[in-house]
């Protein structure tokens, strides 16, 4: 039972931009423990999520694809700010690029370096699985 | 006539070396137009996160966490991070100077400090004056990149986490306006000195908004407060890439307009020389005509 006009302000921001501002019937988000769905008029909340899809449905029914980074959700006064790494739509992921950067973090886990640097390429395998995931639904 | 060879000489080689500082002029230019557009792409993510952290203590006034509360600890134990902004390469005014002698400024007196240079020339500094150096960042790229901002942001985290760190300071240079730069220090860590609307007192009069932070206001600021100074670094690299762009520019302004002086002062001292040579060479001629004139007078008689 959709109400329509029952919409909430999205707005998804990284460190490239505003990503995307306007209006949103319902955002699924990647939270810690599985995927949380928002929609409007929820409580007051900020969570934190990981890397993963986002998706956000806009007025217009059309569900969209976002690869997301990690990052906090806040929502407040029926306005959803994401606030995120990383934001790219699966059509501007480059797909030769991340298949690279999954090889050289793969590499780089299996030489034995400290601790620091073996963080530090899990996240960066974490950040090209997620690219590779999302452009291989469409 | 050799010395005025040696001028034409001295022209040429002005203009060769003008050639290449108003090369250098043209590609700072370029340069700093695109690290300002990402400079304003990334302003509304540091405000955001910004104001989710405000927000976050406003509420929970009573959060303790490592990021936001300064540990007490005697001045003879603190240790101070320094994460220090230069270039790879000179050629741009006192921009390199400023933010180094700014440094040296801050770390007299403190007993223990940890220095993170940024950039070829602080490395240089800092080693040649006997200082040790933490973590040396070198830049690849034509300009910061996130990677980079991920990278940095990490290792200053890694020993904040690990009490190695107790105060973190950036020291960068940042474009006051398109004429000046200036030295901004920004205290990182831990944030509670840094945000500068977080007070306390204003809590009780604002209304307050039931916040619920999942899984626990711990996890929330252990992945907002790495994000925030992930998104910060980053912006510090571009505003000093900016300050350095706009340094290099100025300097190659004034380069360019010192060589227009000296080639117009050589090129009056050229003509002047050359005038010289030929008022000579008529003198020298008329002279030797006249004396000869004078000889065949004198010989009919």
């Amino acid at each position: 039972m959709s109400v329509n006009g029952n919409t909430a302000e999205l707005k998804i921001i990284s460190p490239d931009g505003i990503f995307f501002e306007g209006r949103m019937k319902a955002v699924i988000v990647p939270g810690l423990d599985g995927q949380i769905e928002f929609l409007p008029h929820h409580e007051e909340i900020i969570i934190k999520i990981r890397i993963g899809e986002l998706k956000y449905q806009t007025p217009d029914e059309v569900w969209h694809l976002v690869a997301i980074g990690s990052g906090a959700v806040q929502f407040a006064n029926n306005r959803c700010t994401i606030l995120a790494d990383t934001a790219e739509r699966p059509e501007d992921i480059d797909r030769k690029r991340a298949q690279e950067a999954l090889e050289r973090a793969k590499e780089r886990l299996q030489q034995k370096k400290s601790f620091e640097e073996y963080r530090l390429s899990q996240m960066a395998l974490a950040r090209a699985l997620n690219r590779l995931k999302i452009t291989d639904q469409d | 006539m050799a010395h005025t060879q040696e001028i034409k000489e001295r022209i040429n080689s002005i203009e060769s070396t003008q050639k290449i500082t108003s090369a250098m002029f043209m590609i700072s230019s370029t340069k700093l137009a695109r690290a300002k557009r990402d400079l304003e792409a990334a302003r509304p993510y540091i405000y955001g996160i910004q104001n989710l952290i405000e927000r976050m203590l406003r509420h929970i006034p009573d959060i303790e966490h490592p990021f936001l509360r300064d540990d007490p600890k005697p001045e003879e134990k603190r240790v101070y991070g320094y994460f220090v902004i230069t270039s790879d390469r000179g050629l741009a005014g006192a921009y390199n100077y400023n933010v180094l002698m700014e440094t040296e400024r801050l770390m007299e007196g403190k007993p223990n400090v940890k220095l993170f240079v940024m950039g070829e020339v602080g490395r240089h500094h800092f080693t040649k004056r006997g200082y040790e150096i933490e973590k040396y960042f070198h830049e690849e790229a034509v300009s910061p990149t996130r990677d980079m901002a991920r990278h940095i942001a990490f290792w200053i985290l890694e020993l904040y986490r690990n009490d190695e760190i107790d105060e973190m300071y950036v020291v960068y240079n940042a474009m006051k306006n398109p004429i000046q730069d200036e030295v901004r220090t920004q205290q990182v860590l831990p944030l509670q000195a840094t945000l500068p609307n977080v007070d306390m007192s204003a809590v009780l009069d604002v209304q307050q908004e039931e916040f619920i932070l999942q899984p626990t206001p711990k996890d929330v600021i252990d992945t907002v407060v790495p994000s925030y100074i992930r998104g910060f670094i980053f912006s510090t690299l571009i505003e000093s890439f900016c300050a350095e762009q706009n340094s290099r520019m100025l300097a190659m302004q004034v380069a360019n307009d010192s060589a227009n002086e000296m080639l117009h002062d050589l090129k009056i001292e050229y003509n002047r020389e050359r005038q010289a040579t030929i008022t000579q060479e008529i003198t020298e001629i008329s002279a030797g005509a006249r004396a000869r004139k004078k000889s065949k007078k004198q010989k009919p008689e």
